[in-house]
């Protein structure tokens, strides 16, 4: 376990999730993309339902 | 205090819970055994009808029910630190209940209530069954009811204090369950019952579904607010971190109850009775609950990074490694949310509106529910029975490595189990069917895909047991040791003062969904009573 002096805790429980803003956004962004490929790649080229 | 009745009643609950979850998981691998057709001295359609029925009863209502009744007691007492209210009433709601379980099970398992978990009519099941699922669900409210007096007992004791957060999300969950509920009750009031019993000749099943749809998507989320409470009071505890945000974590439960109620029409998106455009409505509040979803994730991993970073974690994802993975808590979380994104992209691609046609009535379906429900929501359910069964039963958990070996293993039959299930379903595999067998290419070329399922189901049922043996060895294995630990709750950094009565009380909600219910479900139930059934409806066509 890393020892930290209380000062170093505060900083880090107080600073912004950065790693966690840019999982979230990653997330975000890949379900966004993975729509698009099943709307324009699968869906809409299987055409009308006959 | 004194609290062997209510780890006597968590206990009970949750032993029913976790036999019920067993024996679903050996239906589920003959499920998928016979459905394959590698094997033909199982191929029966009556026997896999049956056997998935009582397989999606015992998952979605028993599983649920008595883990969520169970955990809740708990919670309710350990949090406010009071005894339960009225413990006699308690004891009455789980025997009720569980009378339920047992008077639907005879007709389960004996082929005459193979309706599966939703009963659409115009299947119709023993009368027996309708009247187990009723005395259930009767059984649940007692747990509702009593949730709620406590709740108000507490602020009525503690005015202006702030309700645990572990608390406000238990008694919104018991608000949900009543809200929820209420669909199906009438429909098997109503409808169900006076055509099982031979009442009536004919029942209106557009009703009968609109009034399922009520319960069948908010039932979802019934289901996962346990794990979403464990994900806010105990994961950043566990990691050695702070609950992010208190006001983030209250809002998400509430947005979440909220919104999942008024929108169960996209499990109705194909069928005829219903106008588009309430459907449009259903389908765009869908969208709706993917923002408390992102509220959650955002903030128990912003905990968890905390916890990473405070254990030496550096740069922008260093944090990950550092986590106590050893830690079951942690370990189930982290699982659980990899098998959230998945499976809440299954659930986005269900919920749009022209694109679910692709995959409406396929495998895609019991994929997604199956991500969602059996992976993250139950992997969290064995979780928190990690750390309560040493309290409730003041014995440590008989082996640490092998609940991280159980934990894994479920993960991984989920992710091999439901995979090849979504492929399937992009292949045009229908669900609710019990043969994939036709003998022409198409359907050979789904064979692989069966294969990787049995093979995640056999994995799957071996985690299963597992489990099960863990908790057995825990609560009745020959150790003297005696655990002494009691439930902690994670708590804010700097903590809560003057929270704003909206996220601290449930009356003002309660109104909000009334207003929400009455505009989403009030024409379309009305409709079946000024127009003629077999007419359209007047809106949207």
């Amino acid at each position: 376990m890393n020892q930290l002096n209380e000062e170093e805790r505060k900083k880090i429980i107080e600073s912004s999730p950065v790693g966690t803003w840019v999982l979230m956004l990653s997330v975000g962004i890949s379900m966004v993309i993975g729509w698009l490929f099943l709307y324009y790649g699968v869906f809409l080229p299987r055409g009308i339902i006959n | 205090m004194n609290d062997n009745t209510e780890r006597n009643l968590a206990l009970s609950h949750m032993w029913v819970a976790f036999i019920a979850f067993i024996l679903a998981c050996f239906m589920g691998e003959y499920q998928v055994l016979e459905r394959s057709g590698f094997i033909e001295a199982l191929d029966s359609p009556a026997m896999y009808f049956a056997s998935v029925s009582t397989h999606g009863v015992l998952m979605a209502y028993v599983l649920t029910t008595f883990f969520i009744m169970g955990f809740g007691y708990y919670t309710a007492s350990t949090s406010l630190k009071v005894p339960i209210w009225n413990k006699q009433l308690a004891w009455g709601g789980f025997w009720l209940a569980l009378l339920g379980v047992i008077l639907a099970a005879i007709p389960l398992l004996s082929g005459l209530a193979s309706v599966l978990y939703t009963f659409y009519p115009p299947v119709q099941a023993d009368t027996m069954f309708y009247v187990g699922a009723t005395l259930l669900i009767v059984g649940s409210w007692v747990w509702c009811g009593i949730m709620i007096v406590m709740f108000l007992q507490w602020k009525e004791a503690n005015p202006g204090e702030t309700v645990p957060l572990a608390m406000f999300a238990t008694t919104m969950n018991a608000m949900l369950w009543l809200w929820t509920s209420a669909g199906v009750a009438l429909e098997s009031l109503f409808l169900l019952l006076p055509w099982a019993f031979g009442w009536v000749d004919t029942i209106d099943v557009g009703l009968a579904r609109t009034l399922f749809a009520w319960t069948l998507h908010p039932i979802v989320y019934f289901w996962l607010i346990p794990a979403y409470t464990a994900y806010y009071v105990f994961v950043p505890k566990h990691a050695g971190s702070y609950l992010f945000s208190e006001e983030a974590a209250r809002a998400a439960f509430i947005v979440l109850v909220v919104f999942s109620l008024p929108i169960g029409f996209h499990h109705l998106y194909m069928d005829p009775e219903q106008a588009s455009g309430w459907k449009m409505l259903h389908g765009v509040g869908t969208f709706v609950v993917a923002i408390p979803t992102f509220m959650t994730g955002f903030t128990v991993i912003a905990a968890l990074e905390i916890a990473g970073r405070l254990r030496g974690g550096k740069g922008l994802f260093g944090w990950i490694g550092s986590l106590p993975w050893t830690n079951t808590m942690v370990l189930s979380i982290i699982l659980s949310l990899l098998m959230l994104i998945f499976g809440g992209f299954g659930g986005i691609v269900n919920a749009s509106y022209a694109m679910n046609a692709m995959i409406h009535n396929t495998a895609w379906v019991p994929g997604h529910f199956h991500l969602i429900f059996a992976g993250t929501t139950v992997i969290m359910y064995f979780s928190i029975a990690y750390y309560l069964w040493p309290i409730l039963t003041k014995k440590p958990i008989y082996s640490n490595n092998l609940a991280l070996v159980q934990l894994w293993t479920w993960f991984i039959g989920m992710s091999i189990m439901t995979t090849p299930w979504h492929v399937l379903g992009l292949l045009g595999q229908p669900r609710r069917i019990s043969s994939v067998v036709y003998n022409n290419l198409m359907t050979l070329s789904w064979e692989p895909y069966e294969l990787l399922m049995i093979m995640g189901g056999l994995v799957l049922l071996g985690s299963a047991c597992l489990f099960i043996y863990l908790l057995v060895k825990t609560q009745f294995g020959s150790t003297t040791e005696v655990f002494e630990g009691e439930v902690e709750y994670a708590e804010t950094y700097h903590p809560v003062k003057d929270l704003p009565d909206y996220l601290n009380d449930i009356k003002i909600w309660n109104k909000v969904i009334a207003v929400l219910m009455l505009v989403s479900f009030g024409i379309p139930i009305l409709q079946f009573f000024f127009l003629d059934t077999y007419d359209s409806s007047a809106w949207g066509y």
